[in-house]
């Protein structure tokens, strides 16, 4: 590991004296701690290096007088090398200086540990509230030890997010918090001139339901997983197995080949029954409903197929610290070569079909582009960079578990658009489906499934564990603390990275292609929305009534 | 071309035919090793808690009303259906069934209330099991996390530790004025 030696004496030499400390860590991390002075100077030589920014992770310490810390992760993909850089500031003063400036991607993450720890932050362009509702007392900053995790504050009304003004000769389209289409609720207020959209501000975080709290306040190590398996409902396994993959890291626990396969084989059935579901999702957006039933259809085996390996469709429950909780025998390991031959063949025939049919090439071809320098530029990850020809993997780059002896391809297209996005999605299945016929045929035939934890595991370190997810990569951070529970764990679930940059592909598209490009939200303003028309001189706002909308329509369609 | 596509995807469609279950109509059963509904078999339980210790949902309970009973209590609503407590009974007590079809209108047809008659060690003050055999080792096995005399309750209570000034803080706490024009 060259590479790690390089930056490690690079840093040495560039900080002097900032340079506090190094944690030992295996050959893949760089933990390095740093002086509060030295943060964006850190950043920059690491971004100049060629750096990937992860994400950034503020805690309070429990113990020690070290105050508040904050943790930057930034990846080095070609090197399979993740450089972890901590900095601490006192608890009378948390200030920080804000990398936002020279990374946008930092900007959510900085705003994060505003609303949970009160940090501040120098320089950030616009330190708003994300992650908090908007009664929520100030004051009072829930990751915080000293606040319980069952507070609650009582609830206010009339309290308003004080959206941005929109550019002028604009108006705004609102989408959300409830949408007819909208699978969760997040809001989109879209600038709109005539059909093409100038602009877009989001606030979301509507279901935040304190998770990362929850764990370091109630739960145990062994707890985590199946609420980490919670935390989507389409990617759970992801979470589990990231956050377990974390702990062991903390721990030095090595659990056996069989397991790692195990989870690997969980791994790649929920990207193909993702995929699948994602593939349906599409084609009901831009109005193919034969995409969507058909894909659905097939996706529907494979529910059925985890729910006789598991025990459930969903949530498989799969994962514990130190291994996986049940076996895939030779009987359920034909089971699978079954499903996955006819799941293959049911594809390829959808795939013929509907791959040159003009409807999905008019609706997404060309939509939603971005340019591959914004897409590095936002630190775009998963399918939705790889559209854009950055061949970025964490299953290739940074190999976890069994991905090591597997072998297999990373789809890359420069569409650049909606369209990349399904072509790569359609061809990881196809990789998917490889990827656990390998796995059946290579998994060690004997090997415990969970190891015994013989010891405590130690307070005080930290690990960073990464999962390529169906959506791209997942990272979770583990900070290992006393009473058999992680002092801190920080989730980055990969939409978090890449809803950063929707604004950005928004720009100049139509608003009918809006819900293609976010992926979940409807174009269809059905008459009980309402649209809140803003006279930009007057700063007038005026929320119209269905009736007035149809009076409205049936002028302009008689007059015009 | 356009047509040759759409001729294709009916030629899938059709193949498919019709897809729906008459699922309520007809039974569905679940398939083997499915994680349904737990069931407590009253007859093996000894009280040891470690189910109630290590419930990630943190919904199952236990509480010592007297020196003499103690309650098993385990609340459906908030239940994930994760298993772990099956994987942790030391006497296999506990057995997922493959019931699944729970909807009800009444909350109290989904809980599980176990009364346990236990003896009272008059060394150390804690429940154990008479009735099957000294289980009071196995007691320690899987680590009795909340088992405190005084508090009377398995489940920790973290408000009670939240110090009062926070709480006027947000007891006096003003909401901010609505948005002007």
């Amino acid at each position: 590991m060259a590479k790690k030696e390089e930056l490690r004496e690079l840093l040495k030499a560039e900080l002097k004296d900032d340079f506090i400390g190094e944690e030992l860590a295996g050959e893949r991390r760089l933990f390095v701690d740093v002086h509060n002075r030295a943060l964006v100077k850190t950043a920059e030589i690491l971004m100049k290096q060629g750096a990937r920014y992860q994400v950034g992770v503020g805690y309070e310490s429990r113990k020690g007088g070290r105050g508040l810390a904050l943790v930057h992760t930034f990846a080095f993909d070609n090197d399979a090398l993740i450089v972890i850089v901590r900095t601490f500031a006192p608890e009378d003063n948390p200030e920080f200086d804000s990398l936002t400036p020279i990374i946008p991607g930092a900007g959510w993450s900085e705003r994060e540990c505003i609303d949970l720890l009160g940090f501040r932050f120098k320089n950030h362009p616009g330190p708003k509230r994300l992650v908090l509702s908007d009664d929520w007392p100030e004051g009072i900053y829930p990751l915080r030890h000293d606040v319980p995790h069952d507070l609650m504050p009582p609830a206010t009304r009339d309290v308003v997010f004080r959206l941005e003004q929109p550019p002028p000769g604009t108006s705004i389209v609102p989408f959300g918090p409830f949408h007819s289409s909208l699978h969760e609720p997040a809001h989109f207020s879209v600038y709109v001139d005539g059909e093409n959209i100038k602009g877009c501000e989001y606030r979301g975080f509507m279901t935040h339901r304190g998770i990362e709290k929850l764990a370091q306040t109630e739960l145990t190590y062994n707890d985590v997983p199946f609420v980490a398996e919670r935390i989507c409902g389409i990617c759970g396994s992801v979470h589990s197995v990231n956050y377990a993959q974390a702990v062991e890291a903390a721990a030095g626990i090595k659990i056996s080949r069989r397991a790692e396969f195990i989870r690997v084989v969980m791994l790649e059935l929920e990207r193909l029954h993702s995929h699948l579901l994602w593939l349906g999702v599409a084609g009901h957006l831009i109005g193919f409903d034969t995409v969507f039933m058909q894909a659905w259809r097939i996706r529907e085996r494979i529910m059925w197929l985890a729910e006789r390996l598991t025990g459930n469709r969903k949530t498989y429950g799969m994962v514990i610290v130190g291994g996986v909780r049940r076996d895939i025998n030779k009987e359920k390991a034909e089971d699978i070569k079954q499903v996955l031959k006819e799941v293959e063949r049911e594809m390829l025939s959808l795939e013929k079909a509907i791959i040159n049919d003009k409807t999905i090439h008019k609706r997404t071809r060309g939509v939603g582009y971005l340019s591959k320098e914004d897409a590095l530029k936002w630190n775009l990850i998963g399918p939705v960079a790889r559209a854009r020809g950055i061949a970025i993997d964490a299953r290739k780059d940074h190999p976890y578990a069994a991905y090591d002896e597997l072998e297999f391809e990373v789809p890359v297209v420069d569409y650049g658009d909606v369209w990349g996005t399904l072509v790569v999605r359609v061809k990881e299945v196809y990789e998917a489906i490889n990827i656990i016929r390998q796995c059946l045929n290579k998994m060690p035939a004997d090997g415990p499934l969970a190891i015994d934890l013989d010891a405590p595991i130690p307070s005080g370190r930290q690990a960073l564990s990464v999962v390529e997810a169906p959506r791209g990569e997942a990272v979770h951070y583990v900070l290992t603390g006393e009473e058999n529970k992680p002092e801190r764990w920080r989730v980055r679930a990969p939409t978090y990275a890449n809803l950063q940059a929707v604004p950005e592909m928004l720009m100049n598209n139509k608003l009918a292609d809006f819900p293609i490009i976010v992926g979940s939200i409807d174009p269809c303003i059905s008459c009980t929305d309402r649209v809140v028309v803003i006279e930009i001189g007057l700063q007038k706002i005026k929320v119209m009534r269905k009736e007035e909308l149809e009076t409205i329509s049936r002028k302009m369609r008689f007059e015009g | 071309m356009w047509l040759w596509n759409k001729l294709k995807q009916l030629a899938i469609s059709l193949r498919a035919g019709v897809v729906t279950l008459h699922y309520p109509f007809e039974p569905r059963p679940a398939p083997a090793g499915f994680r349904g509904q737990p069931v407590w078999d009253h007859t093996k339980c000894i009280g040891c808690a470690g189910c109630a210790n290590h419930c990630p949902a943190r919904t199952i309970f236990l509480r010592d009303i007297c020196q003499e009973v103690r309650i098993l209590l385990y609340d459906s609503a908030r239940c994930t259906y994760c298993g772990r407590c099956v994987d942790l009974c030391p006497e296999k007590a506990i057995t997922m069934s493959d019931k699944f079809e729970l909807a009800t209108d009444n909350r109290q047809d989904l809980t599980q209330a176990i009364e346990l008659f236990m003896m009272t060690c008059q060394r150390c003050g804690r429940c154990y099991d008479l009735e099957i055999k000294n289980y009071i080792d196995r007691l320690t096995l899987l680590g009795y996390r909340y088992d405190s005399l005084e508090v009377r309750k398995v489940i920790k209570k973290s408000t009670s530790e939240f110090q009062p000034e926070m709480l006027e803080k947000t007891a006096t706490y003003q909401r901010p004025e609505r948005l002007e024009k």
